[in-house]
């Protein structure tokens, strides 16, 4: 029997210390991320027959176990990749926002100057000194457009290298969620106990992974997680990973995809709407939804503004009597063709009424006897056989033989309006103020090219070249402001969810501190319920002698 | 509810950076005096903003653009002047030489007097302003609208009036063709002179010649007064103009006043509202701050 008792307090002291042990791994890590609170799971020993009834045999420790809710933590990788696509978008369209914040750096002053110093050249037409002033001032107008639409090329390249580290990441995560399913499989196989930590950091990286992308998680029978991303391609299947790489566009090789590697080598891209959520879902919708759009609507206006301003230059005659020529020089409409053509058919695009621009992009298409063009901003399509053909301002033909089924082109009418504005003349007495040749006085023509200012040149006669610029100020700023709110809203939500989380899985020290004592105790008491078999040991040893 | 640890630290710096994001923002906003800090703010408002610093930058143009026109008003009107007071001298000059006991000698004294006026006429009517520019010689500004001819003087300009945008939807002449001017009104000014001149040195020796000079003085005459009405009608509507400025002045400065106080409820910031809510925020902060210290600080570890 007293060998009994000892047995029996030797398990309450173990467990005590298995307790003990577990209470202190939690204080340790209390404030790592994705750890998950681990409790000791306990149960009475067999007991044993003695014929006058059982007695129990002391304690054994079943399992230790993580309090872990994958519900709970599926709803915070949701939140979190939300969220963070958020972020991402937001980060960004905040610099186009503080770009175009300061009053005195937009495009507006530039614009007013330019008026004013035409204006000067209406008042005062034989003067040399204010057409100089008007054409300086024209430079300054065309420096703005550059340095404008250089800004967002910057945010454009900045947005291609963020691709690529964002990718980077992902495969990286995937490697080490693959690695770790590995080991996770080992440590199971071989103890038929749950490796917790292992467990934990799994998760932490789905989490991790979730910043960068949103993902589908698919637990497995043998406990592995199996990772899918985009229109499904998966990323992490048991112990191997595909690859995520960056392409170049096969429209624009200036534009950085994704491609999926899949594990028979070949590589495809993945449409840019295919990749929601995360840092990159982020950086997607960014580009696609606000950077082109704002390039664009500067091209728009540069374009505008050159084509009116242009008509009714050429319309005048100069200091000299000569018919006015071009005043702005402008960036002509970008066509490439999809690198995978089968065809050599070169598509040409002119700007033929810059009142009908759009701020859009075109894809056209073609299927063996039809093209079909659409306008990328909304999804309107316009289906014709023959070029050439005028859509929405712009001039589109063919040049060579004609394509092959299946082969596509990207149209970007206004993508290098702002970029390649600059002002065509250099003499000032080239400003063709007057209306007729051979007098100095005439101002008929600078009163005209004046006027322009205020006149409803643009978006098929609705808004002046301010008000369209406006436009693009009022989406940024719109779209900076939605997404300032919907960003507070996913913090809130993933705040909510962790907590959620946190409340059943969080370390409470408080919490901690009982456990401490009561396995401090239940020490204690083993201890002596040790000492006592020791003693009655003793007694029997002493009688005997 | 179940608490951890470390939702009692991630929410209490979660709140404190809430209110400092606030705080700092309020703070811009003090310092730059500016409600607007970006077009975010208020998207409408910043479109907005654009047009009216657009309308108030195009006032101020027109603003500028009337003073150059005042100015070249004022030179027209000075030049007039000076042809309607040299017409009145003419005008005596003519009254006086119809006179029965002048010589010959003394006609030709007076047409030597004519003459040295025709050259002043000249003048006036070939004025410049401060840059060069005929004034009176419609869009050949550069060209010297009269030349001097043995029957007068012929036009060398043109017809044009160069028209200035002077508000919104006026434009405005500032200049005048010297034909209209000197040779409108059923009168030429340089003929009418020339043509005295002769009349003046031509010996009077026969009734018949004396007659002839009544009746070509009284022409001469009838054609100096058609000249001053057209004279003053050009001034009357130079002077019409120089009003019409005026009034175009009076309501561009009240329009710019209207438009910096659209631009100032638009853009600019409640500096008492500014400066309560930062009080307020202030007050948050603390709080936040004194309930998480407090908070932070109860442990059961404290105890054992």
């Amino acid at each position: 029997m007293a060998s009994n008792i000892l047995s029996i307090a030797q398990s309450a002291l173990t467990a005590a210390q298995v307790g003990i042990g577990t209470t202190g791994h939690n204080i340790a890590n209390a404030a790592t991320p994705g750890y998950n609170r681990q409790v000791v799971v306990q149960n009475a020993a067999l007991a044993q027959n003695f014929g006058f009834g059982f007695i129990g045999q002391g304690t054994e420790v079943s399992t230790v176990k993580r309090i872990y809710n994958e519900y709970l933590g599926s709803q915070v990788q949701n939140a979190q990749t939300a969220k963070s696509g958020l972020d991402s978008y937001y980060a960004q369209i905040r610099q186009i926002n503080n770009l175009l914040a300061d009053p005195d750096a937009g495009l507006s002053p530039a614009l007013q100057d330019f008026f004013s110093a035409v204006q000067g050249v209406a008042t005062d037409p034989s003067s040399v000194p204010s057409r100089q002033a008007a054409l300086s001032s024209a430079e300054s107008l065309a420096a703005r457009f550059q340095s404008l639409s250089g800004q967002l090329t910057e945010l454009e390249r900045g947005v291609n290298t963020q691709i690529a580290s964002s990718v980077t990441l992902i495969n990286a995560y995937a490697d080490q969620i693959a690695s770790l399913n590995d080991a996770i499989g080992k440590a199971q196989r071989s103890t038929g106990q749950p490796p917790n930590d292992l467990l934990d950091q799994r998760d932490q990286l789905v989490l991790e992974l979730n910043k960068e992308i949103k993902t589908t998680v698919v637990k497995q029978g043998d406990g592995a997680y199996n990772v899918f991303v985009g229109n499904g391609q998966p990323l992490v299947v048991g112990t191997s990973t595909s690859k995520l790489v960056t392409l170049a566009s096969p429209t624009d090789p200036q534009k950085v995809v994704v491609g999926y590697k899949a594990s028979n080598g070949s590589t495809m891209a993945i449409g840019d709407s295919s990749l929601v959520g995360g840092t990159l879902g982020g950086l997607m919708q960014f580009r696609s939804e606000s950077l082109e759009p704002a390039k664009n609507a500067l091209g728009r206006v540069a374009i505008g503004l050159a084509a009116t301003f242009n008509a009714q230059h050429q319309a005048g005659f100069d200091l000299s009597g000569t018919a006015g020529g071009a005043f702005f020089n402008v960036g002509a409409p970008v066509v490439t063709a999809h690198s995978g053509n089968n065809g050599t058919a070169t598509i040409t695009a002119t700007v033929a009424n810059a009142g009908a621009l759009t701020t859009s992009d075109y894809s056209l298409s073609f299927d063996g006897a039809n093209y079909t063009l659409t306008r990328l901003a909304d999804g309107n399509t316009t289906t014709f056989a023959t070029f050439p053909q005028t859509i929405d301002g712009v001039q589109i033909d063919l040049t060579g033989a004609p394509p092959v089924g299946g082969d596509s082109f990207l149209i970007r009418p206004t993508v290098q309006g702002a970029s390649a504005f600059s002002v065509a003349i250099t003499n000032p007495s080239d400003i063709a103020a007057a209306d007729a040749p051979g007098a100095v006085g005439n101002n008929v023509n600078a009163l005209a090219l004046a006027a322009l200012q205020t006149a409803n040149t643009l978006g098929n006669g609705t808004a002046t070249y301010l008000g369209a610029y406006g436009q693009m100020v009022n989406e940024i700023g719109n779209k900076t402001r939605e997404l300032e709110v919907t960003s507070a809203a996913a913090g809130t939500l993933l705040e909510q969810t962790t907590a959620t989380l946190q409340s059943e899985s969080g370390v409470n020290l408080d919490e901690e501190a009982t456990n401490l004592l009561r396995y401090q105790q239940a020490y204690q008491a083993a201890a002596k319920v040790m000492q006592i078999a020791k003693e009655m040991f003793d007694m029997l040893v002493s009688i005997g002698g | 509810m179940r608490i951890s640890t470390q939702q009692i630290f991630d929410g209490g710096a979660a709140r404190m950076g809430d209110v400092q994001t606030a705080l700092a923002k309020l703070q811009q906003q003090i310092a730059s005096g500016r409600r607007m800090l970006s077009p975010s703010d208020d998207p409408v408002a910043a479109a907005r903003a654009l047009e009216i610093a657009q309308s108030q930058s195009i006032n101020a143009q027109y603003a500028d653009n009337r003073t150059q026109v005042k100015n070249a008003l004022g030179l027209v009107d000075g030049s007039l002047s000076g042809v309607t007071d040299l017409l009145q001298e003419i005008r005596s000059a003519v009254v006086s030489a119809d006179n029965p006991t002048f010589t010959d000698s003394t006609r030709a004294a007076l047409a030597t007097e004519l003459t040295a006026r025709f050259q002043s006429m000249l003048n006036l009517a070939n004025a410049t302003d401060g840059s060069g520019n005929y004034l009176f010689a419609g869009f050949q500004s550069d060209t010297r609208p009269f030349v001097e001819t043995a029957t007068g003087a012929n036009y060398q300009g043109d017809a044009g009036q160069q028209l200035v945008q002077v508000d919104t939807s006026r434009q405005m002449a500032m200049s005048n063709s010297g034909q209209s001017v000197f040779q409108g009104g059923g009168q030429d000014i340089f003929q009418t002179l020339k043509d005295l001149i002769g009349l003046l040195q031509t010996p009077v020796a026969t009734p018949a010649a004396q007659t002839a000079l009544t009746s070509g003085l009284a022409t001469g005459l009838t054609s100096i007064d058609l000249a001053l009405t057209n004279i003053s009608t050009v001034r009357a509507s130079v002077g019409t103009r120089m009003q019409e400025i005026q009034s175009l002045d009076n309501a561009g400065s009240s329009r710019d006043i209207q438009y910096s106080a659209a631009l100032s409820d638009i853009q600019d910031l409640d500096y008492t509202k500014a400066l309560t809510q930062l009080s307020l925020q202030q007050t948050a902060l603390e709080a936040a701050q004194q309930s998480f210290v407090k908070t932070a600080n109860l442990s059961l570890f404290n105890y054992i």
